[in-house]
């Protein structure tokens, strides 16, 4: 979050500073305020999702654009006829899941994803160490997986979720683990983009998260327990608030989960951008001999953001996952009498 | 100003559905790939490579108390064997010992009971001498006498008489005294 802000607060000096060369330099002004919206306008188009993937030919200004294939099913008959774009501008668009369309293209972010799902499967499947007749990996590629697997077993899930039932959830976390900083380091890469800098796919994972953590708890607690759990194990009168406190209370944990990988690897991606196009925004080619340091420093910052947000993500997902874990056993010891719920509460919101 | 035509304009913020749905197919089925391929086997090859150095260290660790049994019992073995050879040895001296004195007394005390009896021998033909000589000189002396004076005594008288000078003689009295008791 801190970097969006470090993101915005740029934009936001840009644009005081385009004003300003504006107001002193009136015949600047058009071309100018051109030139900044041109570069803002470059950098959104990079870091959104769009349905077609963009090869860009390099020195030049061209791009080859693939149309990726766009599916709709349509809930009712005719539900997902074009209809013209109703925010008054040019062309069509499809109705949205209200009017009873479901969009399922294929969108850049989604390849990515592919890509990055499989880069992943074919670098463990070729590099990690599975013979069972050598128990100790050999080479760079098969310790450091083992390193990384061994981590998130170890320090995430044995740590957070506690010995007995930790190995059960480690494939989830490990697949989590090793999904995102794929998807991360994808990004850095060119013509490549951060899957995980759209909030649809860090949503889709932290549904998963979200899942996962409710069977657990369910699990551990069986249906009554996991239900007498939302009750937040106060006085019945008192359920009419605490119900909607706690059922608010486990949406909030995968919204936090959506929001902070989204935001620190688009946060990430607009910062680089950026100080390269502060490059064409000031017009002078001297700029390059700040911005292009300032970028790469930003760029090994990525690179450490890219592991740094799969620990982070996977480590809450371990953290709400033994939260649940242990409300099957804090139920059975202090019942309803004190506040029953305080254990997972205080330990969440301090992250 | 173009900040509120950019946030107006961006795209980001949007959440597709699809995506969303695509994103859960996707995560689904890397996790049920790698779980099979790769987290299964890496995770049992882990926990087998685990397995097996606890259990070396395990070994090693009773290994090695069981060498310092073996030790333990080897010197405690060793001591008692040379314990034992040193017990022997002395025994064996204390005996010879014992057998060469009592050996040496044996001889001692034969030797002396030899000279014992050659002693009493001695004095027994000595004393047997003495007494002969006696008598014989006393019947020297009667014969001298009965030839001196010429005249028949009475035996047992004069004899008496002899006897009575024999025993002012010097050094006749035990003599005397043994052919008495004899």
């Amino acid at each position: 979050m801190r970097k969006a802000m470090v993101l915005f607060a740029c934009l936001f000096a840009g644009s005081v500073w385009a004003s300003d060369q504006a107001g002193e330099h009136g015949y600047a002004n058009e071309d100018k305020d051109a030139e900044g919206e041109d570069v803002a306008g470059y950098i959104l188009h990079h870091v959104s999702d769009s349905n077609e993937y963009e090869f860009e030919i390099p020195l030049s200004n061209n791009h080859i654009p693939i149309h990726l294939p766009r599916i709709f099913i349509p809930l009712h008959e005719g539900a997902c006829a074009p209809v013209a774009d109703p925010h008054g501008g040019h062309g069509e668009v499809y109705p949205g899941l209200g009017a009873g369309c479901v969009d399922l293209s294929i969108t850049k972010h989604t390849v990515m994803m592919w890509l990055a799902a499989l880069i992943l499967i074919g670098s463990l499947l070729i590099w990690s160490n599975r013979d069972k007749t050598k128990l100790v990996p050999r080479g760079t590629a098969a310790n450091l997986f083992e390193m990384l697997v061994l981590f998130v077993r170890d320090e995430l899930a044995i740590k957070n979720i506690g010995k007995e039932e930790g190995p059960r959830y480690v494939p989830y976390l490990l697949t989590a683990f090793f999904f995102i900083l794929f998807m991360n380091l994808l990004g850095l890469f060119p013509w490549m983009a951060s899957a995980t800098g759209n909030i649809a796919v860090t949503c889709g994972l932290a549904l998963c998260t979200f899942f996962v953590t409710q069977v657990a708890g369910i699990r551990a607690a069986g249906v009554g327990g996991y239900l007498k759990h939302l009750t937040g194990g106060v006085a019945p009168w008192l359920w009419p608030i605490m119900i909607p406190v706690e059922f608010l209370g486990l949406f909030t944990k995968p919204f936090a989960l959506t929001i902070r990988l989204f935001a620190n690897m688009l946060a990430g991606h607009i910062v680089i951008f950026f100080l390269l196009g502060l490059i064409f925004m000031l017009r002078n080619p001297a700029v390059a001999l700040v911005s292009v340091p300032f970028a790469f420093g930003i760029y090994l910052l990525e690179l450490f953001v890219a592991f740094v947000q799969a620990y982070v993500f996977t480590m809450l997902s371990a953290l709400f996952i033994g939260m649940s874990v242990a409300m099957g056993h804090h139920h059975d010891d202090h019942g309803h009498a004190e506040g029953g719920a305080s254990h997972d509460h205080g330990k969440a919101h301090h992250i | 100003m173009f900040l509120p035509s950019v946030l107006a304009a961006s795209s980001f913020v949007e959440v597709r559905p699809g995506l969303i749905f695509w994103t859960i197919v996707t995560f689904v089925l890397v996790m049920l790939v790698l779980r099979a391929k790769a987290w299964g086997p890496i995770l049992s090859l882990v926990e087998e490579r685990e397995k097996q150095i606890s259990n070396a260290i395990e070994s090693a660790k009773r290994e090695r108390a069981e060498a310092e049994k073996l030790l333990a019992d080897q010197k405690t073995a060793i001591a008692e064997a040379r314990r034992e050879a040193a017990e022997m040895m002395r025994r064996n001296t204390a005996e010879m010992e014992k057998f060469r004195d009592e050996l040496m007394a044996k001889s001692r005390k034969e030797a002396e009971e030899l000279k014992l009896s050659a002693r009493r021998e001695i004095d027994d033909q000595k004393a047997k001498a003495i007494a002969e000589v006696r008598a014989m000189a006393v019947d020297l002396a009667m014969d001298v006498a009965s030839k001196l004076i010429n005249e028949r005594m009475d035996d047992s008288k004069h004899r008496q008489l002899a006897e009575q000078f024999v025993q002012g003689l010097p050094g006749a009295t035990s003599a005397t005294a043994t052919r008495r008791s004899a």
